[in-house]
This record gives C-alpha cells, structure tokens and sequence, in this order.
C-alpha cells in the first residue's frame, strides 16, 4: 500500500484541482474520508474483478486475437503466418460460396426480423387485453424462446416440416397436397424463417413492458374525443412505443445476423446451400476446413455490417421514435 | 488521480487473473491432462461415431478392456458421424486431442497427417506392442501416410450393393451371382422393380463415394498422383454420371434429394423400410442394416459397372490413431493391439468396423458368424478377388472438394445446372481451391 500513498501525494501536488480534498483531510478530518474512497475503490475492482477477468480472458481477447488472425493463415494447429488482406482479397474476389452465404443471410434478416417484431408486437397486444390468467399465457408463449436457442426446438422443426412430419399429416387430412418442406430449395428458408418468427417471446416480453407503462389517462382522454381503438393504436400506443420498438429492433437485427444452430441443425445449410447463413458457412471454414483465419476475417466482416446496420438503425431513430422526455 | 488509480486497479486485476491462469492450467497438467491418479490408473481419452448399436458395443469392449488392465481407464467420447470432425478440429486446435482416436481413411487421415497430429505407430508395431503378423500388406499401407503408420485399420470394407432380394424375387428379376452387371442392368432392375412394385429402385448414392468408384471403374481416379489437380480431363465421365441418376429419379426409379435429405440414419433408410430395392453403401454397414430391417432378405453383391473389378477396392473400414499430444502413448497401443488381437472383440462389435484385419481372427471367427457377419465376410472374401488397389493420393483440401461435388450433384439433381454445367463448375472450383 506504501507506495500508492506515495502516488496520492504527488498526484495531489501535480493537480490543484484535487487540492480540496486534501486540504480536508490537512484539516483533521478525523473520518480520514478521501483515503478510505480510494481503499473502497480497490475494493470495488476487486469485487468485479471476476467479471473483468472473464470479459479481458474470455471477450476481449479473443476478439483482438481473431482480428490478428483474420490477417493470417492460420489453420487451427500450426504458427499463424502473416498473409495481409489476402483472406479479404479471397472473400471478395475469389470464394462464390461467401456470396451465397452473405445473400442468404441478408434474405433471412430481412423477412425474418420483421416477421418475429410484427409477431411479438401483435401478441403483446393481445396480451395486454387479456386479463385473466395473463401470467400463464404470457409463460406458455415465451417457453419457445426459452428453449429457442437449443438444438432440441430445431429438431423438432426438423420432425414437424419433414417430409412425414405433422405438417405434411395435417395437410393430407386436410386434403391438401403435401410438399417436401425442407427438400425444396425455394421453402427450405422460409420455414427457419417461420423457426425465428416462432421464438418471438423475448421481444414478446419487452413489448408487454412497453405497453403496460402507456398511461391509462391518455386512452380515457382519447376516448372521451371520440378516438376508436385503431386510432389510439396509431396515435397513442405506437408512437409511445417507439422507443421500445427501436431497442427490440437493433437486438433482433444483430441475432437475425448471427442465426446459426436453425440452419445448422434444421437443415444443415443444405438443400444446395439455400439456408447456408453466413455464420454455418464460418463455422465450416474454421472447423471443417481447417480455415480459422479465413473465418476470422469472415467475422470481422459480419461485425462491420451489423456494426453499419446498428448506426443506420440509431440514425434513423432521429426521425421517428419518440421520447416523451422530448415532448416537454 | 483517478487515472492513476484505474490503472493501478487494472494492473491489479490483470495480475490477478495471470495468477488465477497460471493457477488453473498449473493444477490441469497435475492432475486432469496427464490423466494419472494417485493409485497409478491411468486414464485415456477416447473417441469414435458411429450408430447406436457400434455405442453399445464399444463399450463392450472398453469394459473388457479395462477388466484385463485394471490399470488403464477408459473415458470414452462419441457421436455420430455429423459433427464428429468438427468437434475433433476444435479439439486439435487446443492440443487437446483424445489419446486413442477413430480416424478415416482419405482426405481426413490426409488433413491430420499433414498437420502432423497424429503419432507414428511404427515403433509400437516393430516393437510388437501392436501384433499385426498376418495383415496383408495393402491393409496395413491404407493406414501409412507420408512414410509413417498413422493409424491401424479397424478392419476392411468395400462397397457393395445392397438389395432386398424378396423385392426383385416380386419383380420378376435376378442378380448374376458373379457380380457381373452393368450399369445399364443396375437402371433397367431399379426401372423394373419401381414399375412392378410401386416402390423405389433404388437410391442415389453419396456422390463422394458413388463418383470416385464411377470413375475407377472408367480406369481413371479422382485426383492426379500428387494430389495437385483431378485426375481425369473428360468431363464427359461427369455428365454420363450425372445423366444416369437423372433418369433414374425421372423415371422414379430413384428418389430425388427431397426424400434422401430427410434421412438421418440406417435406421430410416429406404432399403431397411422396404421402400427401396437396392442401396449402395459400405459393407460394414450391414450390421446396422439388418438389425433396423426388422428380418427383411437384403442381400449384397459386387457394385455394378463394365468393369467392377477395377472399380472395387478393399478399405480400412476406419482406423484406430494416437494423437501426436497424448501422454500415454504406451497404454493407447496397448488398446489398439487388444482391438485388433482379441476374438471376443469382434465377437461382440461383429463386422461393424469392418471385417477383422487379422487372417488368424478371420480363420477362428468363422466357426460362430451371426448370419449378418457370415454374408459380410463371404462378400469381403469375393471383393478381395475382384479389386484394384485404394487410391490414396487425396490433397489435404480434399474435404472441401468433396464438399464442393456434393453441393453440385445436387445443384445437376435440382436441375439448377444441367449436367455439363455442372461438371464444368466442378472441375473449376477444384482448381480454385486445389490452387490456393
């Protein structure tokens, strides 16, 4: 400790304005307050230090490692050499499949991410209304994303939209004709799409909280000038809402992006590499073709983007969402 | 003075969590890596894939194991066959690969040669702690790579093709017994048995294996002796290929992708649910076959072709490998050499990692063969006669050359590509990524 007592002394003489504290404690302070903050303060990291060691050991560093690694050849075994761009160069110029990946991604983020919003906006509503047994609903809808990362909802995906699955069931009883949901390239999407749509609880959730802070009053008033329910829907409960909207909208873009264990698992990327999402197609160059600083790079480039789409995003919230802060 | 104390607290914490590192890495090597407890057990990793049934029995076999070597314990890791080198991978990327290991032969005993994971068994062999006096020479050189003895074969197998004999028994047609058929026999069979019975002929084939036999049989080999680009210049060998199974599912003789991508195991495959006549597949997977078949009559004959011969080859049906970081390289053999000596192995795993590689084990299980095993053995003996060597000249890039004829054959198959487009973009994208 001696030596940080000398380190406060000479900050103390460097730095007037820290003069006010020590002046007290010249002045016989006999709680001796300014050194205990400083102990407190060790003590504070101290006590946190757990979590900075896990984001130093486990986040930051990997993160800065893989950016170094983006620039070599690294093959998972051997001493990573220094190559530049030439991973870059490879991913832009020389590799159809990156494309592939990179559209089908972009295609499942655009209707995906809409889809699950409108969905969980839509069942909030709903919720909101109902009264009784609320917890129960809300519990029962909010299970599929509880369990929606795991691989054991994908193979349910995978059983119900496989070819003598309960879909296809349902739809011969029906009468219908049954199709091959996941064997056909054109529907392969879409039903991971459905998956993303399904797991809507989180925003669910989110958007619930939103709605429940709207002040009644401003529904009463609404209704005592003779407003219906889809105009206070339009007037009073969206744009009050939009500060939430934006929040559910930047977290669902960034995990619309980062999709992977519905394509890994539901139908491996395949049929001919119509649900290969961008991260599968990482996984597999770092993991099946001993390509980890390809893969590296690949995810450097898919931080830029999702960095981008973030900035846009909070760009154009300027325009449209609404603080109720602001209006005052 | 706040810098200075942030950073004083930084570099207090960063301290700590190089002591708290060099902590647990330190306690790891003491006792979880080296895998030596106190009373002088010592523990090996182990991996393989495989079905349910190969589970069952390999532990089987560890418990046998460890009952005659109470001194070694076996901590035994296994999946199936997805995800198993992806899983391996991150494992070698960690140094941490298991001691005893369930490798294969081709582009991935390639890979992990080429990074020079794996231990040269050499030694162990001329040391005689792997007993392998009586394997013939061509099984032993599947394992080598690079001069060096990578893996020892678990056993052999070959491809064959599978049929439901009761099913071309209903339609009327019949196999030579010689395993002389053509191609054009194997598409008029699968035609007449679809048209007969309403089910499928047959089924299409993993391109990777189907391609490579397709093109032997045509006297050329998948990749140039080096290994540095294919190893044949007529694309037309592609396009007859291709052609053929397109008919095949236009006349629906065969089922297109949308039915066979569906299928995630023996278990539901269309020849063990009588759905299809034939099946072309490894041997060893008749185990598996017949046990899910619930007591159909399936039956195996040499694969079809003008020049089967050629086309066929014996292959270690897997191999067994230590890993260049294990630290017990001496009981790993140990194991290794009871796999391959001990009958009461294959007494319980029967040919299900092939048939056993030792003629003294082959000669002494003949007497008690389960009826699955005896046709597997019996068909084993017939390829041996009919067969060219396994070609071995696979490029370390040749899993994602495999992976790049995949996607195509279903590209052609989905008819996004026609089938000279297809063997035209096949031939490219080997050469991009032969070339990088």
């Amino acid at each position: 400790m001696l030596p940080e007592k000398d380190d406060l002394n000479k900050v103390q003489q460097t730095q007037p304005p820290t003069r006010h504290t020590k002046q007290k404690k010249a002045g016989g302070s006999p709680s001796g307050k300014p050194l205990k903050t400083g102990n407190n303060n060790v003590a504070g990291y101290l006590f946190i230090s757990p979590f900075l060691i896990g984001f130093l050991g486990l986040t930051l560093f990997p993160i800065l490692y893989s950016l170094y690694l983006s620039f070599t050849d690294f093959d998972l075994m051997g001493t990573p050499h220094w190559i530049g761009l030439d991973n870059y160069v490879r991913m832009f110029t020389n590799d159809p499949m990156y494309w592939k990946a990179m559209k089908v991604t972009f295609f499942y983020a655009g209707i995906a991410v809409p889809f699950r919003l409108v969905f969980a906006l839509l069942v909030a509503l709903a919720l909101n209304k109902v009264v009784e047994m609320v917890g129960l609903y809300r519990t029962l809808l909010y299970l599929p994303s509880v369990v929606g990362g795991s691989i054991a909802v994908s193979i349910m995906w995978r059983q119900l939209f496989g070819n003598d699955g309960a879909v296809n069931s349902i739809l011969s009883m029906l009468g219908f004709p049954t199709h091959s949901w996941l064997g056909d390239p054109d529907t392969a999407i879409w039903t991971l799409i459905l998956l993303y749509g399904w797991q809507f609880g989180s925003s669910m959730l989110i958007f619930l909280a939103g709605l429940r802070n709207i002040p009644k009053t401003y529904y009463e008033a609404s209704s005592v000038d003779g407003a219906g329910p889809i105009r206070q829907f339009f007037i009073i409960t969206l744009p009050l809402l939009t500060p939430v909207i934006l929040f559910n909208t930047i977290m669902q873009v960034i995990q619309g992006f980062m999709a992977f264990t519905p394509s890994f698992v539901v139908t491996n990327g395949g049929p001919v590499n119509s649900t290969l999402l961008y991260v599968l197609y990482m996984y597999r160059r770092a993991f099946e073709y001993f390509d980890m600083g390809y893969a590296s790079a690949m995810a450097w480039v898919m931080l830029v983007i999702i960095a981008i789409f973030t900035a846009l995003i909070f760009k154009s919230s300027e325009h449209w969402v609404h603080y109720e802060s602001d209006s005052k | 003075m706040h810098h200075k104390k942030l950073w004083f607290s930084f570099v207090l914490t960063m301290v700590l969590a190089v002591i708290l590192s060099a902590c647990s890495s330190g306690s790891k090597e003491a006792s979880g890596d080296s895998g030596e407890s106190d009373d002088g057990t010592v523990t090996l990793r182990m991996t393989w894939w495989g079905s349910q049934s190969r589970h069952d029995q390999t532990q089987e076999i560890i418990k046998k194991f460890e009952e005659e070597n109470p001194d070694i314990k076996i901590d035994a890791e296994f999946t199936g066959w997805d995800g198993y080198f992806e899983k391996m991978a991150a494992q070698a990327a960690g140094n941490n690969l298991p001691d005893i290991m369930q490798q294969n032969f081709g582009e991935y005993l390639t890979q992990y040669a080429d990074k020079n994971l794996l231990t040269d068994l050499t030694p162990y062999v001329e040391d005689g702690t792997i007993d392998v006096d009586g394997v013939s020479d061509t099984v032993m050189k599947s394992g080598k790579k690079n001069g060096k003895l990578l893996g020892i074969p678990t056993g052999t197998n070959a491809l064959a093709a599978f049929y439901n004999k009761d099913m071309l028994d209903k339609s009327g047609v019949t196999i030579p017994e010689s395993g002389e058929w053509t191609w054009d026999d194997y598409m008029q069979i699968s035609e007449k048995v679809h048209a007969k019975t309403g089910k499928y002929g047959t089924r299409l084939m993993d391109p990777t294996v189907a391609f490579e036999y397709y093109l032997r049989e045509n006297g050329k080999k998948l990749f140039n002796e080096d290994g540095s680009a294919l190893g044949y210049e007529d694309d037309q060998l592609m396009v007859d290929y291709f052609n053929m199974n397109k008919e095949l599912v236009e006349k629906g003789a065969a089922p297109g992708y949308e039915v066979i991508q569906q299928i995630k195991g023996v278990e539901d495959e269309l020849i063990t649910r009588g759905e299809a006549a034939f099946d072309l597949r490894w041997s060893n997977q008749a185990t598996a076959l017949d046990s899910a078949s619930n007591g159909k009559n399936i039956q195996m004959t040499l694969m079809p072709g003008e020049n089967n011969d050629q086309g066929m080859y014996l292959k270690p049906a897997m191999l067994w490998s230590i890993s260049k970081n294990s630290k017990h390289k001496d009981e790993a053999a140990k194991f290794i050499n009871f796999f391959t000596n001990n009958i009461e192995v294959y007494k319980i795993a029967g040919s299900d990692r092939g048939v056993p590689i030792k003629e003294e084990i082959r000669e002494e299980m003949k007497s008690d063969l389960s009826d699955t095993d005896k046709k597997v053995y019996e068909y084993i003996d017939k390829v041996t006669k009919h067969s060219s060597p396994i070609d071995s000249n696979y490029p370390p890039q040749a899993s994602e050359i495999m992976a790049s004829l995949q996607k195509i054959d279903e590209l052609v198959m989905y008819e996004e590509l026609t089938p000279e487009q297809g063997a035209k973009q096949f031939r490219d994208e080997s050469e991009r990524i032969l070339s990088r």
